[in-house]
């Protein structure tokens, strides 16, 4: 008897994904498509949530390829808050498209592959469902068939998804062909047991391999210049999936592939990965500040925001892990809520240049004083929850650097907090534009409420993890300490 | 050495060229359709890879990951060629060089 209790979750979003198009048979209001597929999400979050209370038990599939621990409960609950408020949104954003309900079953099914990446224990599990994320989100970046942008954007994303899984797998491929195995579990037995390796250049290059591969999925700086294009053309709704789910899956990737599989040998990458946060968190503010399309300048911060989380891997500590993992937790909310932002006023056709933000305050309060906490919150501005995340996060290499051979990671706690100070420059100048500035209309906003509601829940859980951070603390130390632990 | 009688080093270096042509063919050729068979090249040399290992180290699991990933191949050529098509009809190009909208 096959034991599906773990898979359940991942099995209930399926179904429902797969009974949307039918249903879209019956119907062609968007609301009930939006309303079926929430009720899938949700009832999805309920059952984890039902794991999450008895982690006692281990819930395992199929021969341990899938394990659900602490550290997936948190992800697998951070991705169904992603596709809730994405699939509330664009209830509303997408009315007037075609194909509607194939719009809602791919974002279930992108969810379902970030779910699979969060509780696999295999590499070949990870880059399976890497893939069905990708798949999904390819076709889901190209929704808008007429619209030339995203046609654009969706080849784009294609031609670099392409690459990227085409190097993940070969450096899969070495790696399984080194150590005999592609659980991670089994790659740390085999590298703490065989140091020094027969052939370490070969390790090597299947490392090199598949940070390239993942590297694209997180944007890191060389792999980032397809992010902003993708980010522009998608739609927007998408755009903030992009940006608050499928991206962090790509760091649960790297975590588990750097972190438990590569721990053994965690002195040859150290320094390399080190060096990749900080040229990338530098390189994506620098740019974000001559951005004049608030996507485009999202995106680049998306990018700096990276650099940031990846600071995680070089320290390799469990305060540090917990501090990636807040980031990421806070993050998917603020870069969420602020593409959702971006995404209401199109549909009352505020365009998507820094400039047409200008007045905003007056014409919509809510959505300014939204957009506001979200971009102080990315700048990490107390007592937002973007502070507490950075401030864990910042705090984790400075605790490291004590340790006898870790004193460089002073520097990266100190790029990281020169950045973030770069960083208010842009972020601030749109809040400047949305404040003191006047605009040309003054005319008060009508939006739409479910995108309102979207916005609010980003808004709430931004405020509320500002405000009470010590539960959220605890909880992700826990977590990092099972990631640790268990493996 | 197995039954085969061919050394690993040899599966080796062919899937290591294959990966390089089709590398090089996603950074050189400027057609779409192209680049994507050139992707395909890539993941072939994967899986080249994997069976390869697979037989040498005794060890079914590499086959069965080939099987997955050749699955997986078929799924992103289908959708690449939708997302394709559907440039091809709004543009009347697949020329990767003429997709300069987006940029900074």
């Amino acid at each position: 008897m096959v034991e599906f209790t773990a898979i359940v979750p991942e099995i209930i979003l399926v179904l429902f994904a797969m009974a949307l198009p039918a249903l879209g048979y019956a119907t062609k209001n968007s609301k009930i498509l939006a309303g079926f597929g929430l009720a899938g999400v949700v009832l999805s979050a309920v059952f984890t949530f039902m794991m999450a209370n008895d982690l006692s038990v281990a819930y395992e599939f199929g021969n341990g390829l899938i394990r659900v621990d602490q550290f997936a409960i948190l992800f697998m609950f951070i991705f169904l808050a992603v596709a809730g408020y994405v699939i509330l949104a664009s209830a509303v954003y997408v009315k007037d498209d075609k194909h509607q309900p194939e719009f809602f079953s791919l974002i279930m099914l992108a969810t379902v592959g970030m779910m699979i990446v969060a509780s696999s224990t295999d590499l070949f599990a990870l880059f399976l469902g890497i893939e069905l994320t990708s798949l999904a989100s390819y076709v889901l970046v190209g929704f808008r068939k007429k619209d030339v942008k995203g046609a654009e954007a969706a080849t784009k994303y294609f031609i670099i998804g392409g690459l990227s899984s085409g190097f993940s797998l070969f450096g899969i491929s070495l790696v399984y062909g080194i150590t005999h195995t592609t659980s991670f579990a089994g790659i740390n037995t085999y590298l703490s047991w065989s140091v020094p390796l027969a052939n370490p250049e070969l390790l090597w290059l299947a490392m090199i391999m598949v940070v390239v591969g993942f590297g694209f999925k997180i944007s890191m700086v060389p792999f980032h210049m397809w992010a902003p294009d993708v980010y522009e053309g998608a739609p927007t709704t998408i755009t903030a999936m992009l940006a608050a789910g499928s991206k962090k899956m790509g760091f649960v990737a790297m975590f588990k592939f750097f972190l438990i599989g590569l721990i053994a040998i965690k002195a040859d990458w150290q320094l390399l990965v080190g060096i990749m946060a900080i040229v990338t968190m530098t390189w994506g503010n620098i740019v974000a500040i001559q951005q004049t399309n608030i996507k485009r300048m999202l995106a680049y911060s998306s990018i700096a925001q990276a650099g940031y989380i990846l600071m995680a891997i070089p320290v390799a500590t469990e305060y540090a892990l917990a501090g990636g993992l807040f980031q990421i937790l806070t993050h998917a909310f603020m870069k969420g809520g602020a593409f959702l932002i971006v995404a209401t006023l199109a549909t009352v056709a505020i365009g998507e240049t820094i400039k047409d933000y200008k007045g905003l305050a007056k014409r919509s309060p809510f959505m300014a004083f939204a957009m506001m906490i979200f971009l102080l919150s990315l700048a990490g501005i107390p007592p937002l929850a973007g502070f507490w995340s950075k401030f864990v996060l910042f705090s984790a290499p400075i605790d490291a650097a004590a340790t006898a051979g870790a004193e460089w990671m002073t520097w990266l706690a100190l790029a990281a907090i020169i950045n973030s100070a770069i960083s208010l420059f842009y972020y601030v100048r749109v809040i400047k534009y949305m404040y003191v500035d006047e605009g040309e209309c003054k005319d008060k906003l009508k939006l739409p409420w479910s995108m309102v509601a979207a916005v609010a829940i980003c808004l709430v859980a931004v405020i509320g993890i500002g405000l009470w951070p010590d539960p959220f603390i605890e909880y992700l130390k826990q977590a990092a300490h099972s990631f640790f632990v268990l493996y | 050495m197995d039954a085969t009688g061919i050394p690993l080093n040899w599966f080796l270096i062919l899937s290591a060229c294959l990966f390089v042509i089709g590398l090089a063919g996603v950074l050189i050729k400027r057609n779409a359709i192209v680049v994507l068979m050139s992707i395909e090249l890539m993941l072939n040399a994967a899986n080249i890879n994997l069976v390869a290992f697979s037989v040498y180290n005794n060890d079914p699991t590499g086959q069965v990951l080939a099987l997955f990933s050749i699955g997986l191949a078929a799924a992103e050529v289908a959708i690449g060629l939708a997302i394709l098509l559907n440039l091809n009809r709004l543009r009347d190009t697949v020329d990767l060089n003429d997709l300069t909208i987006l940029r900074w």
